[in-house]
């Protein structure tokens, strides 16, 4: 056993090749699952049972179960039924690519769905009263006062939930698709140098990891600038 | 439904791997957090390095890298280490159990070395200068003092670091553990019936992570209760 160094310079270029397609696994499910979230966030706060209820239930079922699990239901388990893959959705769920979309952002969605309810629960409640005394409808007060602040305080969570959304795209690679994990996978079945590779990707990731965090402060730095001195 | 039949029993045993798992990454998790929080609680700098090293590459690495990296990295050194011994040995693994345990629980672990370093913190000062007043030694003062106090504070993010812990049992299937998401591979290969047999994969976590998140409300209660006012 030795550590080859010529491998890991072979291998990062090869890898990296996968970084759009995790990018992408990224940003797609990202948005998605913001806009999920906030329709189920909407849902949560309109205290109508016959729209509470469905949002509390979901949020219950995708942060209760795990996402590999989501992943698999979706991708294999989905095409027992003859009428989905009669149904028009069928090119999206027959590839790879459009299951772990779905499957990474209905699970996102849940749990951002829960951060921002939490940003929206940290507004002090002076506030929403102070705009109801000046007249600001309900509206009003929820898009000019509460959302602001809610966004603000909900960045730092946010921002640990879209770490670990990046991190959920590695399982793509267990329903075949080839982001940079499932080329790493390949290259070890390949090579059989497990510490080489899996080593240099997790530095690929960390960088990752590190740009989100960087992004996410001057973003939190921006927002709260009323805040600070 | 019907397709379930004959299968149940495999779930069974499937989930009572997946509590073993818990259990084992559980214990480590807390033993993981607890080194990491005093290292990062510690004068010394080299610990406190290592600490922030250890956080940092855990909480910013893809849990299945991890695993894969464990399990296939643990063969390899393994097997080296036997064939110096014996020639003709071509493959020795950690058993997937405790690679996968470990994994997780190092994983998990770096998470809750921030959440107890955050709830050693919050322990009051004066309590641990009241204990020095009063002669006790520094080990029992972590023991009798800091511990109940910290506890406390640290149980609502401890919870979810339990859920996670149990949602990432599921992983463990990739490097060949045969809990509920293999039970579900090989009931697919017979019956044909993904959809059925994933849906009581994704039913039993969801049991699990019911039954922790009530265990979890319980002990907020209990521990708290001499913080709620008098009736």
């Amino acid at each position: 056993m030795s550590f080859d160094f010529s491998l890991i310079i072979d291998s990062i270029p090869k890898m990296l090749m996968g970084l759009g397609l995790t990018l992408q696994l990224l940003f797609i499910s990202a948005v998605l699952g913001l806009a999920l979230a906030v329709v189920l966030l909407l849902m949560r706060i309109s205290r109508r049972w016959y729209l509470v209820w469905p949002s509390v239930t979901y949020i219950y079922i995708f942060r209760g179960t795990p996402i590999l699990v989501q992943i698999f239901i979706i991708y294999y388990g989905l095409p027992q039924f003859e009428f989905i893959r009669d149904s028009i959705l069928w090119p999206i769920l027959r590839e790879p690519f459009g299951c772990a979309i779905l499957a990474l952002s209905m699970n996102t969605g849940a749990y951002v769905s829960e951060i921002l309810r939490g940003g929206i629960l940290g507004v002090d409640r002076g506030l929403h009263e102070a705009g109801a005394a000046l007249g600001l409808s309900v509206r009003q007060r929820f898009v000019y006062i509460t959302s602001p602040i809610a966004i603000r305080l909900a960045i730092p969570a946010y921002s640990n939930d879209i770490i670990s959304l990046m991190k959920s795209t590695a399982l793509a690679s267990t329903i075949t698709l080839l982001d940079m994990m499932g080329i790493a996978r390949t290259i070890v079945a390949e090579t059989y140098a497990p510490y080489e590779i899996f080593i240099s990707l997790a530095a690929i990731y960390m960088v990752l990891t590190w740009l989100a965090q960087k992004g996410f402060g001057r973003f939190e730095m921006r927002m709260s600038r009323y805040v600070k001195p | 439904m019907a397709a379930l039949a004959g299968w149940w029993d495999d779930f069974f045993w499937g989930s009572v791997v997946v509590l073993q798992v818990f259990v084992t990454a559980l214990i480590l998790m807390v033993l993981f957090g607890l080194i990491g929080a005093a290292a990062k609680l510690s004068k010394n700098r080299v610990a406190q390095n290592l600490a922030a090293a250890y956080t940092v590459v855990f909480r910013g690495v893809p849990e299945i890298l991890v695993l894969l990296l464990i399990y296939f990295g643990s063969a390899i050194l393994l097997t080296s280490i036997a064939q110096i011994f014996d020639p003709s040995i071509k493959f020795v693994d950690l058993p997937p159990f405790w690679a996968g345990s470990f994994g997780i629980a190092l994983i998990v672990g770096s998470y809750a070395t921030e959440t107890f370093r955050g709830a050693f913190l919050g322990v009051d000062r004066g309590l641990i200068e009241a204990a020095r007043a009063l002669g006790i030694s520094n080990f029992k003062t972590f023991i009798y003092i800091q511990i109940p106090e910290m506890w406390r504070l640290a149980l609502p993010a401890f919870g979810n670091h339990m859920l996670s812990l149990i949602k990432d049992t599921a992983l463990i299937s990739i490097i060949g553990l045969n809990e509920t998401m293999f039970v579900a591979q090989q009931a697919t290969g017979t019956t044909g019936k993904p959809f059925t047999m994933y849906i009581v994969v994704g039913g039993i976590y969801l049991a699990f992570s019911t039954v922790i998140t009530l265990t979890v409300m319980v002990l907020e209660k209990y521990a708290n209760q001499h913080l709620e006012p008098a009736r």
